[in-house]
């Protein structure tokens, strides 16, 4: 049976069945229990049904909320750690870069941490510098951590289920403005493994690998390319840029021969940056131009609606770089 | 409270054997069988001992930078510790990590820390596991003087308070942070500072083995049955510099003396001759001592060096 459910209540399905299914696994952050319910409210509901001992609300202290998550799970625990906006976990930077991060190849496999941080990032009504930011790129640079960036109500589920049962931390973007975005989620059992990408449209003429919100951005404007223009345009979503699918994008240049990333991170060093090294070392043949990168300009993400226009990609921008691309 | 003469001589041994470890590095740095960087912990023996002897062994240890002596004190094969510290494959973490970085999950020591102020948020998060699984166990928090000054310490205060944490904070204060005396970076002593969340504290002198023995023995107890965090500031000092070849150019000569005269494996040996322990049970000790040590070196000596292996890259 399947049903449609919002993306933050597919989040919420999956905690709560992992939770039910194993004590050791709790969620821990600020505000996550009584009170807000966590930031964006996907934690509704748990703390009364779990209890303290499973939703732990804590002081506002970044740094060691993410060490409850690194200590408990060293010595066997489950937990999901929640910052409030992705832009907080800067202040845990030491927990990711020096702790949680290098704990396996550290002690050569005695421990290996089972930890999932929850990071709800990207740019949704102008909340400015300190809480629009899209982060992913920032942590593709730590060996030892995995990072998930779903999409769909379908996706979120099942990697954060994953995710939870992982032998490595993973890093989870929840971009905000897909929290009540709905789809179709199945009630039967089952997990999304990571490193395998979604063939989010398919198409014959251009492929666009697109980053978290970036892949709905793409796909409104390959509906408007395919009016226009008549376009068929392809679109992949990684799902996981850590570890990153690279086969399914080969397969689809091999068809298209025309690549372009979209993400909402800035574009000096970005995810666009990583993949796009990736294509030109493994698929430099199939291509008829160099890589194309969209990505938010290299500035703040500023409040005033018209600035954070400029700054982040958007249909119309997207529309306006590919017609320009293909000189059309 | 009173200890048998068979743990008396277990103290002294387990002291000269850490001693006698960390000069036996020094002999390996001075002859390019190390690499990296190593803390020593030649002075504090005592600390180490007094402290490692309080525990249960399902409590869990996050020793310092400086943890050779915490280590073994706990349990640690020093022979897998000293080939660790050598780069081998035979180490604990296969020579990857070497003497800063290293765990040991036979004897639930969950990693030391080269971040100073790091192990505070993790040992919140063992002493928040130890509760949600109602466990027995205690967490012991292992830190320097210096370390009391990052923001961390006042986190981890603060969660192990409001949430009763079982954790056992262990301060050597050792005077100098790196180079810098203790009285330079803060006004308030430690144990108050903690005292300022209400944590239970007690203070000791770190170079008498068995007073920080009993009383870390007593802290962790009513740490155990009360599961409330405490905290233990042990006044001891490092003979050696910050790392093994250090100059320590920032110590007056005057204060290293004084300090050496208070050596507690001397006073301890003292001690025991004193309450009639014959001398040739402590020669003996001795010899063993010396014997395990060329053992130790010589396994870590003849232990070959690792080869990357897939599982290194994640």
């Amino acid at each position: 049976m399947t049903r449609d459910l919002t993306y933050a209540e597919a989040l919420r399905e999956a905690m709560r069945e992992e939770m039910e299914k194993d004590k050791g696994v709790f969620l821990v952050g600020e505000d996550v229990g009584q009170g807000y319910r966590g930031c964006f409210a996907v934690s509704t509901g748990l703390y009364e049904e779990f209890g303290p001992y499973q939703i732990i609300d804590t002081p506002i202290s970044e740094n060691t909320i993410l060490g409850c998550g690194i200590g408990a799970s060293l010595v066997g625990m489950k937990p999901i750690v929640e910052m409030m906006f992705a832009d907080f976990v800067a202040v845990a930077f030491d927990g990711i870069l020096n702790q949680a991060a290098k704990v396996r190849m550290m002690s050569a496999n005695q421990y290996k941490l089972n930890l999932v941080i929850r990071l709800p990032g990207g740019s949704k009504n102008g909340t400015g510098p300190q809480h629009s930011q899209s982060l992913e790129s920032i942590f593709m640079s730590i060996p030892g951590i995995k990072i998930a960036c779903p999409v769909t109500p379908y996706d979120a589920k099942g990697l954060l289920k994953e995710a939870i049962n992982h032998e490595d931390p993973v890093i989870f973007f929840e971009h905000k403005k897909l929290y009540s975005l709905k789809g179709p989620v199945p009630e039967e059992e089952y997990k999304i493994p990571f490193g395998v990408a979604r063939i989010a449209r398919e198409g014959k003429d251009l492929t666009i690998i697109a980053i978290s919100y970036m892949v709905n951005v793409a796909l409104e404007a390959a509906e408007i390319l395919k009016e226009k223009h008549n376009l068929e345009i392809e679109v992949i979503d990684p799902r996981t840029i850590v570890p990153f699918d690279l086969e399914t994008v080969g397969k689809s240049l091999k068809k298209t021969n025309k690549a372009i990333i979209i993400e909402e991170g800035i574009k000096r060093d970005g995810v666009g940056a990583e993949i796009s090294s990736l294509i030109m070392e493994n698929f430099f043949d199939y291509l008829d131009f160099p890589v194309k990168r969209i990505a938010s300009k290299n500035s703040i993400i500023p409040m005033s609606p018209r600035l954070e226009k400029a700054v982040i990609p958007n249909k119309e921008s997207v529309v306006k770089e590919i017609e320009d691309l293909l000189i059309l | 409270m009173k200890i048998e003469e068979s743990k008396k001589l277990q103290f002294l041994e387990k002291m000269i054997f850490i001693r006698q470890f960390e000069y036996k590095i020094i002999d390996f740095a001075r002859t390019g069988k190390i690499y990296g960087s190593v803390h020593l912990c030649v002075g504090e023996e005592a600390c180490a001992v007094g402290t490692g002897f309080a525990f249960k062994k399902e409590d869990y240890i996050l020793p310092t930078h400086r943890g050779h002596g915490q280590a073994i004190a706990r349990g640690t094969d020093p022979k897998k510790l000293l080939a660790e510290i050598s780069a081998k494959e035979t180490g604990l973490c296969k020579g990857r990590v070497g003497s800063m970085h290293f765990f040991d999950k036979e004897n639930n020591i969950v990693g030391c820390q080269g971040i100073l102020g790091a192990q505070f948020p993790i040992a919140v998060g063992v002493g928040l596991a130890i509760n949600l699984r109602k466990e027995d166990s205690i967490a012991a928090c292992y830190f320097g003087d210096g370390t009391s000054n990052q923001g961390l310490f006042y986190e981890g205060m603060n969660f192990a308070s409001i949430w009763d944490l079982p954790i056992l904070f262990i301060c050597l204060n050792n005077l100098y942070g790196m180079g810098t005396h203790y009285k330079k970076t803060c006004k308030i002593d430690i144990y108050e500072k903690a005292k300022l969340f209400g944590i239970k504290t007690d203070t000791a002198d770190g170079n008498d083995v068995e007073e920080v023995y009993e009383k870390t023995l007593k802290l962790s107890e009513y740490i155990r049955k009360n599961k409330k965090p405490g905290l233990i500031e042990l006044y001891t000092y490092r003979w050696l510099g910050h790392s093994a070849l250090d100059s320590r150019p920032y110590r007056p000569k005057e204060e290293v003396e004084e300090w050496i005269k208070k050596d507690p494996i001397k006073r301890y040996e003292e001690k025991l001759l004193k309450e009639g322990i014959p001398v040739e049970e402590i020669d003996a000790v001795k010899a063993s001592v010396e014997k395990q040590i060329e053992e130790t070196a010589k396994f870590a000596e003849e232990s070959p060096f690792p080869e990357f292996t897939k599982d290194m890259e994640i």
